[in-house]
């Protein structure tokens, strides 16, 4: 990794050069990322460290690795030279059409700049086009909704905005930030090949506008295109793979390189906030909540990626804490989808599913591809035992990401209340696919081939299987495979299942019916092989708990006892052959 | 979301309508005079009108028409005043520039009504009456105005701009009015960057015409949620009748771009599925059919009746139903019949008795189409109400209790169609099984072990009322939406009887509009099912044995409902046809037939014309001797079949059968007997007794020529005895032969009972058998008098000679020339004997032409073998 200074001068020059062309979420992307950077110690008073203070407990609680800002070995970044201004003219037309830019007037800003030949200008018009045409397409959304759904309204801009940046990118006249606004406009086109390649250029002349990576990072649905990509390495690669593998559910490698980063930037919120989604994902609830307490601290006006922790919160069941989260953030921004997802989960959780759902629906209005919102949404449908509702609204949720397990395994679930659980087997199949590592799904199929009308237990042991594969936390699995096996009449496999829960339970230390249950089969089954050692072994530990199994275990004692004193002989055949 | 019936949209106003009301204007401007300006005769002016009257008649389809294609109807309607109807027209479109021009031109459009009082205006003066077609019309656009919001207003105006824009970049003869070149270049723009996809599109016809025009810029109207619908339901008519019409992704991306114009709209989904299924494809097929459902619960659509229970579960068992009918097209038997039996449960658990009898009716059809030995494990307790008896019946009973009951479920629930599909699959499984009592116990009552003609025949009949019910009924099916599309198909459509006279006109006739054809009263679906019970028929009496009726059937099917009948039906029937004509006339014929229907069928269900003509070349391999291009032919038939057990099993069997005489004609009796007795424990198997007839003929006929008479006898009687219960009457006639034969190889002495077989089979055969038949019939009756010792070929020379010459002439034209060389042979000897020297060389020159015929076939003599 490039030293903590040049980064620092990089990042301080490209914020003041995406401002200028109005690039704003980038340049505060940029910032954030200036300020994540930790001090030398020696060059500043305290007071300039004010904002990086109040973090390192967690850190030092939760930091696995000792992060050095040693960059990985073998990998030489390219140093890209920070751009030059290339106009010097810094037109006052420049400047009207900036303030008009920033009062959002986009249409005037263009119009003062339309004689403007310097790349900045025609960037800054072309941006201001594709941002009016952006406004009045969501305003004819709402116009022209019929009876059959939005039409179709398009951003009229994009095809003369494509005809002017293609032209100007044949001849070499476009600089990065051109590319990436011709990147976005063949991306909202349709035409995903050559967005990928013009984005990949802009970011490899250009890599400090995280736009830009983003929209790249939206382009990579596979791994196999992230492959495919041509990038030069620089430190800001590293953010964009991280986030890529993220959205990839690659969640260990981008993890990983998270927390790489964060040698450098070790202040970062964004990062911070990344690893807990990342954690979030991997299901470590307890480490997601103490990030997001430590990040509310810092930043408290913060709504971004708090819906991941009101989740963490729901899951949790910490009614005061979610309700406190709701509060702060309907003070910060009530109008944000995220604000009203939080609010929906406090409703879910107080088993208020109406008012619930009337907050998802509002942050589906905000942001009709909002993912989480239907998964959720659907969820509560499915409390409300409105399962057509639900259906509908799981259905959204995979078509806009069909790799989105948690809607697949919802749908199979709704079909499954429904009574129609070889139907539901398709939903359970494709959750699975694409979170096999997942023990609940597993889980879930299982049960369905169990149920009363399929019956199809061979598929169910096969199913239980790989749920014990993969870290099942409830401890479901072992213990239905060993009372299948037993149910159809496979005594020994049952016999193994029964010891591996056994030792399970033991090792978490849980209580419960299940064990006298398995301890019970134990002892009758070594009874019946004759192998009366580990019999009398399970038959005490019977003897501990109350209830009927202790009087069956005594008695199955004394029947051991007896036969081992009246055949001696086969005693000794049995323990010394 | 799920559940809630969306309303019809309403009447919107559209630049397309707004062009008509601009015609209007001009057809009723008032004036004074009698011919208003611009006509010139009372004819023009009544043609204007008319074609009016189907313009807004049509203004109800899914699109509209381009700006384009109404000026060129214009063109054939406006005999000479096109240029000046044109020109007003677009000048007044593109006169619209502010939402005030459109203020005012809606006003004016008030003038052209007459108002309430307009019952005092002189005779001669023309003013629209407020409540005719054209006053309602134009009511309704003027209130479609007034409902707009200034919006709604603004954009009006910016689609009348696009829409006179692409008429005018397309056309160019037209002067450009304020437009500047940079904004004709942005509409012109995407439609390159969709060039490949307008090719695709242009592959199609069918459904091409009307979406044709579908692009994803602006310029696309679309109509109601009503329309849509009507126009998506004849598209999945038109997909189940004939697949392979439509190719896969120029429909594809016409549904595509609908489901963009509207997301909302979810049978999108369903036609998806469709278009995948009838293309093969099956893993589109499967997640399209759970995407449908899973958005709309089966509740979207027209002939959504919401039920009275007011239950908001959804319509998940018709999933089920349709993931069913799947799995049974794409050969998946188990999954089907799962998938199904899940269908019944949640029928019955949501008291949806309308599917649960559709459901019935499909597992029916799954458990005749397909073999299943056992279904124990699969139809399960769902099932125990309806067969109360329990599972320990055979499939065939089970099958038939199955019958029953959904039978019975339709006629309650009055579901003609259903009703009449039932009857079919009844005479059917009359057609093939016998009846047997359900209950093995209790005094036996006299039991008639046959099948019952009369009862297919009484079933046929059934099944054909329907169509007399529905002639009845009228048109009730029709809904409204497919009904306005073909208005539009029937104004595009260039049929000879005119409703216009044509008489001024400079140009030529050849092109008139036919305004007034209605769609038929009878639905289509009816039709293809009075088609299928003459298919039935002519299936029936194939296996009955008659030939001309089983013909007649078929030729009643091809003229009369081929129209309506889905293409696999039309190629069907084409087969049998020609099947008749290999066996009666030969196979040059045939092969002729072929051609032309290869050429009719050429995309459309190719593998049962590809059958048809690999039966033909095998079947003419065999006669002429090529074993090894038989053999090829065969095995090719083998690979058609799918590799799944008890799928396709009319076509494994038939690969079987011709494998086995293949063998038969190459001598390798053992392996032909092996292959026919697996094929015999198949078909015991899997209960098909007709096919069990058919094997049993075939292995007698393989002992026969191995020399092992008396291993072949019982074969053959066994053959006779399955003919008879099932009333096989040709097939009987041939396994009498065949009996008679084997009686024939066992000695002289048996001469008597042979032919004795022989002229009792003879009425049959000669009345119903074909030419391979006949011949074998004749040899055979010769060889009998030959080989009968009191018989004196000296005495009565013709009773010998006139069967064989008849035989000789029919095999000649079969090309059948190891059998035409035993006649020429036996011709010879009964030369010889009656000492007629030059005839017996003459013979005898022909029996040695077959034998190196047979001996030396020549390959390659014809182009379809190669294929």
């Amino acid at each position: 990794m490039s030293s903590k200074e040049s980064c620092r001068n990089e990042l301080r020059t490209a914020i003041r050069q995406l401002t200028d062309r109005c690039l704003y979420s980038a340049s505060k992307w940029a910032a954030e990322q200036l300020v994540g950077i930790e001090q030398d110690p020696a060059k500043f008073t305290p007071s300039n460290t004010r904002f990086q203070r109040g973090s390192s407990s967690i850190r030092r609680r939760f930091r696995t690795n000792e992060i050095t800002s040693t960059p990985p070995t073998g990998v030489a970044y390219v140093s890209t030279p920070v751009m030059e201004e290339d106009e010097v003219i810094h037109g006052d037309f420049y400047l009207l059409a900036k303030s008009y830019f920033d009062c959002r007037e986009y249409r005037r800003a263009a119009h003062v700049l339309r004689d403007q030949t310097g790349n900045k200008s025609v960037f800054l018009r072309c941006y201001a086009l594709y941002l009016a045409g952006e406004k009045r397409k969501e305003e004819e959304m709402i116009e022209l909704e019929g009876p059959l759904g939005k039409s179709d309204a398009v951003n009229r801009e994009l095809v003369s905005l494509e005809r002017e940046l293609s032209s100007l990118c044949k001849n070499g006249m476009i600089d990065p930030f051109g590319l990436y606004l011709y990147g976005l406009v063949l991306k909202e086109k349709g035409n995903e090949n050559l967005a990928r390649k013009v984005l990949v250029e802009s970011v490899n002349s250009y890599p400090w506008n995280w736009s830009a990576w983003s929209e790249l990072q939206s382009l990579c649905t596979t791994v196999d295109i992230l492959n495919g990509l041509n990038l030069s390495n620089h430190w800001m690669k590293e953010f964009f793979l991280a986030s890529v593998y993220q959205e990839l559910r690659m969640h260990n490698e981008s993890l990983s390189k998270y927390e790489n980063l964060q040698g450098t930037f070790t202040f970062s919120n964004y990062i911070q906030a990344q690893i807990a989604k990342a954690r979030y994902s991997l299901r470590e609830f307890e480490q997601v909540e103490v990030i997001f307490e430590d990040l509310l601290r810092n930043d408290p006006y913060r709504v971004e990626d708090m819906d991941t922790y009101s989740n963490v919160l729901y899951t949790k069941e910490c009614f005061s804490a979610l309700s406190y989260l709701a509060h702060r953030v309907i003070m910060t921004d009530k109008y944000r989808p995220e604000s009203c997802c939080i609010i929906g989960n406090y409703y879910s959780l107080k088993g208020q599913h109406e008012k619930s759902v009337i907050y998802f629906r509002r942050a589906l209005k905000l942001n009709k591809n909002y993912l989480s919102a239907w998964t959720l949404m659907g969820h509560e449908y499915v409390e409300m035992k409105n399962t057509p509702a639900a259906v509908d609204a799981y259905r959204r949720a995979v078509d806009i990401n069909p790799r989105d397990y948690r809607a697949w395994y919802g749908l199979g679930q709704a079909y499954e209340m429904m009574g129609m659980p070889h139907y539901a087997l398709h939903y359970f199949r494709k959750s699975v696919f694409f979170q096999p590592i997942d023990s609940r799904l597993w889980i879930a199929m299982a049960q369905c081939y169990e149920s009363e009308q399929l019956h199809m237990l061979e598929e169910a042991i096969k199913c239980y299987k790989r749920a014990a594969n993969c870290n099942d936390t409830e401890a479901i699995a072992l213990h239905r495979l060993a009372k299948l096996h037993r149910e159809l009449g496979y005594p020994e496999e049952a016999a193994f299942y029964y010891r591996k829960d056994l030792e399970r339970m033991e090792a978490e230390e849980r209580e419960g019916p299940n064990i006298v249950e398995a301890l019970m089969f134990l002892a009758t089954h070594y009874k019946a092989q004759k192998r009366f050692e580990e019999a009398e072994v399970y038959c005490t530990r019977l003897l501990d708990y109350t209830g009927p199994e202790r009087e069956t275990a005594k008695s199955l004692l004394r029947g051991m006892r007896m036969a081992q004193s009246s055949f001696p002989s086969m005693d000794v055949e049995h323990f010394h052959p | 979301m799920a559940g809630v019936l969306k309303a019809p949209g309403a009447f919107a106003i559209t630049p397309h309508k707004v062009s008509v009301c601009v015609l209007v204007q001009i057809y009723a401007s008032p004036s004074q005079i009698s011919i208003p300006f611009p006509f010139s005769s009372v004819s023009q002016h009544n043609r204007l009108g008319l074609y009016l009257l189907a313009l807004t008649k049509s203004c109800d389809d899914i699109l509209e028409p381009k700006l384009e294609q109404l000026i060129s109807q214009l063109r054939e309607i406006g005999g000479l005043l096109d240029h000046w109807l044109t020109d007003h027209l677009t000048s007044r479109l593109s006169s619209l520039s502010s939402p005030d021009d459109l203020f005012n031109f809606f006003n004016d459009m008030r003038g052209v009504l007459g108002g309430p009082d307009s019952g005092v205006m002189e005779d001669d003066q023309v003013i629209l009456d407020p409540n005719s077609n054209l006053g309602m019309f134009l009511r309704r656009c003027i209130l479609a105005f007034n409902l707009l919001t200034f919006e709604g207003i603004c954009h009006l105006l910016t689609n009348i701009g696009i829409y006179c824009k692409e008429a005018i970049s397309s056309c160019s003869s037209y002067e450009l009015r304020r437009l500047d070149d940079s904004d004709i270049e942005v509409f012109a723009d995407p439609k390159s960057e969709h060039n490949d996809k307008g090719r695709e599109s242009s592959s199609y016809s069918s459904s091409g015409d009307l979406l044709r025009d579908v692009d994803l810029n602006g310029g696309v109207f679309l109509r109601t949620n009503w329309q849509i619908q009507g126009y998506l339901m004849e598209q999945a008519d038109a997909i189940e009748k004939d697949g392979s019409s439509f190719t896969l992704n120029a429909f594809e991306l016409t549904l595509r771009q609908l489901q963009k114009l509207a997301p909302e709209l979810h049978r999108v989904h369903f036609l998806r599925y469709l278009n995948s299924l009838y293309h093969d494809d099956y893993f589109s097929a499967l997640e399209n059919l759970h995407r449908y459902f899973d958005y709309s619960a089966g509740t979207e659509g027209f002939d959504f009746v919401p039920p009275a229970g007011c239950n908001s579960f959804g319509r998940y068992e018709i999933a089920l139903l349709c993931l069913g009918m799947m799995h049974f097209h794409f050969g998946h038997p188990k999954q089907a019949l799962e998938v199904l039996t899940e269908a019944v449960r949640v029928s019955q658990q949501h008291s949806n008795d309308t599917c649960l009898a559709y459901t019935l009716a499909a597992i029916c059809n799954l458990l005749s189409e397909i073999g299943f030995s056992t279904t124990s494990g699969i139809l399960g307790s769902p099932f125990s109400p309806m067969t109360s008896v329990g599972t320990s019946l055979s499939v065939q009973q089970q099958l038939f209790v199955l019958l029953k009951g959904s039978l019975k479920r339709a006629e309650s629930l009055k579901l003609k169609q259903l009703v009449a599909a039932n009857h079919l699959a009844m005479a059917k499984f009359n057609l093939t099984h016998v009846q047997r009592p359900l209950l093995s116990f209790g005094p036996k009552t006299s039991m008639k072990l046959r099948t019952c003609p009369v009862t297919v025949c009484k079933e046929l009949r059934l099944g054909y009322h329907l169509i007399s019910e529905f002639c009845c009924e009228g048109s009730t099916m029709t809904t409204d939406g497919a009904f306005s599309t073909a208005w539009l198909k029937n104004l595009q459509k260039p049929v000879g009887s005119l409703v216009l006279s044509q008489d001024n006109s400079s140009r030529d006739n050849s092109n008139p509009f036919l305004f007034c054809t209605q769609p038929s009263s009878i639905p289509g679906s009816v039709l293809q099912l009075v088609g299928s019970s003459y298919l039935h028929r002519a299936t029936a009496w194939e296996i009955y044995g008659s030939a001309p009726l089983a013909r007649v059937n078929a030729l009643v099917y091809a003229t009369c409902v081929a129209d309506a009948s889905s293409s696999s039906d039309a190629a069907l029937v084409h087969v049998k046809l020609i099947q008749h004509l290999a066996v009666f006339k030969g196979y040059e014929e045939a092969f002729s037939a072929l051609k032309i229907a290869e050429e009719k069928f050429l995309s459309v269900s190719k593998s049962r014309i590809l059958i048809l003509k690999l039966q033909l070349l095998h079947e003419r391999a065999l006669h002429r001797g090529h074993l090894k291009l038989a053999q090829q032919v065969c095995d090719e038939l083998g690979v058609l079949a799918s590799s799944v057990t008890a799928v396709d099993m009319e076509l494994k069997i038939e690969a079987s059968l011709r494998h086995a005489r293949t063998l038969l004609a190459a001598k390798q009796f053992s392996q032909a007997a092996a292959v026919a007795h697996s094929l015999f424990c198949m078909c015991y198997k899997f209960n098909l007794q007709v096919e069990s007839a058919t094997v049993l003929l075939l292995l007698a006929e393989i002992h026969l020529k191995s020399g092992n008479a008396v291993v072949g006898l019982p074969h053959a009687l066994a053959s006779l005895s399955y003919c008879q219960s099932f009333n096989l009457d040709l097939l009987r006639a041939s396994a009498t032969l065949t009996l008679a034969e084997l009686w024939l190889s066992l000695g002289s002495n048996h001469t008597k009972t042979a032919l004795t077989l022989i002229h009792g089979a003879f009425p049959m055969i000669l009345g119903h058998g074909g030419l391979e038949l006949c011949a074998r019939a004749y040899i055979a009756e010769a060889k009998c008098y030959l080989s009968d010792p009191s018989f004196s070929v000296s005495d009565n020379p013709e009773v010998v000679l006139d069967p064989l010459r008849q035989a000789s002439d029919e095999l000649h034209v079969l090309e059948y020339h190891e059998l035409a060389a035993e006649g020429f042979y036996l011709m010879a000897i009964v030369f010889d004997k009656l000492g007629q020297l030059e005839k017996r060389e003459e013979a005898a020159a022909s029996f040695k032409n077959h034998i190196m015929a047979l001996e030396n076939p020549q390959d390659g003599e014809d182009p379809l073998s190669n294929a």
